[in-house]
């Protein structure tokens, strides 16, 4: 399957020589036999859109938390923009990471705080110093956050506690704050498996919008496969840590991306489960 | 049917699977269940033995009657001068709970389990947290006495340390309680750890911070009235120097006062810490919306108005303090000019020739603070059980109870106890009494906070079965939450121990006089011997309450 490669796909692999992601036979342990990744090797090109696919407890949110160093392989190397992440320490992997924005499944806002102070902490990696309260950062970075909210539509909800907001505004606030620390890459772990339907779809949209705006580099790990297949460019599948397929999207069947699925074994219950 | 009879009866069981109960066989268990007999039964002995009864009461009517005509009518200080003792009191209280604040912040981020840099850094600050409680106030204060001569610095150095103990503790499981998520969102974005820990864990744990810091204000405002009694400034002094006098009169107006301040910072911090802890109701707190178009700073809401002057009013309020304490820096200084001398009275301890004497005083602290437990139990049992939402018949009657319950809290037990020492003598029993009452306030709420905390589907269970009011309470609510009680009686089993210490300062009985007796003929060493003493029974009951709580459940 890997070397069905589709004529569009390999055209972008001519205009984008260099890969900005590389994982080189990347296996991760967290305990001597708990293996969560198992000899992981691709690239991504600059301005890819990826999607990582696969059942829980694949690898997938672990391989997204190895690409901007959250967590360190046990064995291979990652490289990221120029950076060995697996060795980098310090100011060099907050440097690293300030070029990485990262959205998580539970938005991970902090509830008492307002949107629009939120939205500041993404530019901490680029502030010196501790910062509490809104006017504790430069009146530029308030003016950029105010702007990014713009973008994501919720300007005229800057000083609501983030609390206060539905899980899909709150999730376009987290698009927000990833968009502060000015971007190369979006990494987004699962970004809409706590949404409703209607929800998920405003976010994608957004998501795939902006990164085109920007020209961001995009990993998205996503459980609902019909969604997977009209959003990403690419589809990478994990089953057990290891990469089971990696291909280009387009033309790509519903079948075979259940393939991923259901190799593992796994009773029709769990494909349907995995699929709804 | 005759197999059936035949069989040994069955252990009791429940039709819903209840995880907690006391019934589970095992060597382990029966072990348990007679430990906890035993402690029942010396507790009840110590009540006997002490001397506790109807009789002793009556005995003490006469002693009543005349020490009420000895206190009236009260002598209240000129009102300057109660205003005067009274801010300073407060100044000192909040100036100790500020600095074990500020101690207990660092130290709690280092303790906590997901904050700490690194085990040996976590493994030291669990010492200092356990240290700092180890060593009662009282002790820390004929210390800081010794080192700094008389004035407040002596007590909120020995307060603000001492409460360390508590107030680092629950701020570090107030940190280990935290939703990761922010704080990990701002480490991806490329946050320093000092960055990470200000914008994702700050704002998560400044409302319990601040809830635990008022808190321990109330607590240190009680302890400071006993502090008074060996040279605390404030109201304590005034009214031990007014006791030391018998000038029952002045010292019954101030200990009037003491309560009822007690009384109102217990309810005014109560109703501060309510609000705080409150969860926010999703979209109860949006504010209007529309006119912020293009804003960059707070909008003035009348929240944010309303947030301003409480932090003008705080700093103002700790300000005045800070200068109200009369805090010395050079007398601070001065101490370090010979520390390891006056640091060496203390060491090593001594017995004074009077070991026999210890060993029977602290037995006898042990005794008063066993049957104040029991006696706290028979109190609070009833009235923490009626104060619970789920059993009180109505909203009213619960809240009475709760009343009642925070009330009590208020109460210094000082207060009750100098009162009982006059009226049934000096000795255990007015100790026993005075903390067995006082232990309605801890007791009470712990009791009813575990009975709010059942699974309301077991008493739901049990009513549809058409039980009564009392019924549910029996088969659903109580086994539910019977589990939880054995730790709170242990725990206030602590308590009483090492209130019951200081007690014996006053003439409550037990080794609490010997402190305040040997600091006063300068045998430091025999002041080490009996916070050793008492240091090793707490650690003792402590253990035993870890172990039953693990088997009991």
């Amino acid at each position: 399957m890997t070397a069905t490669l589709s004529e569009q796909s390999a055209e972008e692999v001519g205009r984008f020589p260099e890969p900005v992601v590389r994982f080189d036979g990347v296996s991760k342990r967290f305990a001597p036999d708990v293996t969560a990744l198992d000899d992981v090797t691709f690239s991504v090109r600059p301005g890819e859109v990826v999607v990582l696919l696969g059942l829980s407890g694949s690898g997938k949110s672990t391989l997204l938390r190895h690409v901007d160093g959250l967590r360190r392989p046990t064995s291979g190397t990652v490289s990221v923009l120029d950076t060995d992440v697996g060795n980098a320490g310090g100011r060099t992997l907050r440097g690293l990471r300030t070029r990485i924005g990262f959205i998580f499944q539970q938005f991970d806002l902090v509830g008492s705080l307002t949107l629009l102070e939120n939205v500041c902490t993404g530019a901490l990696g680029r502030l010196r110093g501790p910062r509490l309260g809104l006017l504790s950062y430069p009146r530029d970075v308030r003016l950029e956050a105010l702007r990014q909210l713009e973008r994501v539509g919720l300007a005229d909800q800057a000083f609501q506690r983030a609390d206060t907001l539905s899980g899909g505004q709150q999730q376009r606030g987290a698009v927000a704050r990833a968009l502060l620390q000015r971007p190369e890459i979006l990494l987004a772990d699962e970004p809409v498996a706590s949404l409703d339907p209607e929800s998920s779809a405003q976010v994608m949209a957004l998501i795939r919008e902006i990164s085109a705006e920007d020209g961001l580099t995009v990993l998205c790990s996503l459980h609902q496969v019909d969604l997977a297949l009209s959003w990403g460019d690419r589809m990478v599948g994990l089953r057990g840590g290891r990469v089971v397929l990696d291909t280009a999207a387009s033309g790509l069947g519903r079948d075979e991306v259940m393939a991923v699925y259901s190799q593992v074994g796994a009773t029709a219950d769990a494909v349907l489960a995995a699929a709804v | 049917m005759t197999l059936a009879t035949e069989r040994p009866p069955e252990t009791p069981h429940h039709t819903k699977p209840q995880p907690k109960t006391l019934t589970r066989p095992g060597a382990n268990g029966s072990f348990a269940l007679l430990v906890i007999g035993a402690l029942l039964a010396v507790s009840a002995w110590s009540l006997v033995d002490l001397r506790i009864n109807v009789a002793t009461l009556v005995d003490s009517a006469g002693n009543a009657a005349d020490f009420a005509a000895r206190m009236f009518p009260l002598d209240f200080p000129a009102p300057a001068e109660l205003l005067a003792l009274t801010g300073k009191t407060l100044a000192i209280v909040l100036c100790a709970t500020l600095l074990s604040v500020l101690i207990s912040i660092p130290v709690a981020v280092l303790a906590a389990g997901n904050t700490s840099p690194f085990v040996a850094a976590r493994l030291g600050s669990r010492g200092v947290i356990v240290a700092a409680r180890a060593i009662p106030d009282v002790v820390l204060a004929i210390v800081f006495f010794r080192l700094f001569g008389l004035g407040a610095l002596a007590g909120v150095l020995a307060m603000g340390l001492h409460s360390v103990g508590m107030v680092a503790k629950l701020y570090a499981d107030a940190v280990e309680q935290i939703d990761e998520g922010p704080r990990s969102a701002v480490r991806a974005g490329g946050a320093s750890r000092l960055q990470e820990l200000t914008s994702g864990m700050v704002p998560q744990v400044a409302p319990a911070f601040v809830a635990t810091g008022l808190h321990r204000f109330d607590i240190n405002l009680r302890i400071s009235v006993v502090l008074g009694f060996v040279g605390v400034d404030g109201l304590g002094f005034a009214m031990a120097s007014a006791f030391r006098t018998l000038d029952y009169q002045r010292g019954m107006a101030l200990a009037l006062i003491v309560l009822l301040l007690c009384v109102v910072v217990e309810l005014l911090s109560g109703a501060i810490r309510r609000a705080l802890l409150r969860p926010s109701e999703r979209g109860s707190r949006r504010i209007g919306s529309g006119d912020t178009s293009g804003r960059v700073s707070p909008p003035w809401t009348f929240r944010r108005a309303r947030r301003v002057i409480y932090g003008v009013t705080t700093v103002l309020v700790v300000v005045a303090s800070v200068w109200g304490a009369d805090l010395s820096f050079t007398q601070f200084l001065r101490a370090f000019h010979e520390p390891g001398e006056v640091l060496g009275l203390f060491w090593p301890p001594e017995s004074g020739g009077i070991m026999p004497v210890l060993l029977a005083d602290l037995w006898l602290t042990v005794k008063i603070a066993l049957a104040a437990t029991l006696i706290g139990a028979v109190l609070a049992l009833p009235i923490g059980s009626l104060a619970a939402r789920n059993v009180a018949r109505s909203a009213a009657v619960g809240q009475a109870f709760r009343g009642i319950v925070v009330f009590v809290r208020g109460v210094p037990e000082l207060v009750l106890a100098i009162v009982l020492v006059v009226v049934t003598g000096l000795g255990g029993v007015a100790g026993a009494l005075a903390l067995g009452i006082g232990s309605i306030g801890l007791l009470g709420k712990l009791v009813a906070d575990s009975l709010e905390e059942v699974d309301p589907g077991v008493e739901e269970a049990v009513r549809a079965t058409g039980a009564g009011r009392w019924q549910v309470y029996f088969a659903a609510t109580l086994p539910q939450a019977a589990p939880a009680f054995v730790g709170h009686l242990l725990y206030q089993l602590d308590v009483n121990i090492r209130a019951a210490t200081l007690l014996g300062i006053v003439g409550a009985g037990g080794i609490g006089y010997h402190l305040l007796n040997a600091s006063r003929v300068l045998e430091f060493g025999v002041v080490t011997t009996v916070m050793l003493l008492v240091f090793g029974t707490v650690m003792l009951v402590e253990l035993l309450a870890l172990w039953l709580r693990r088997v009991v459940r």
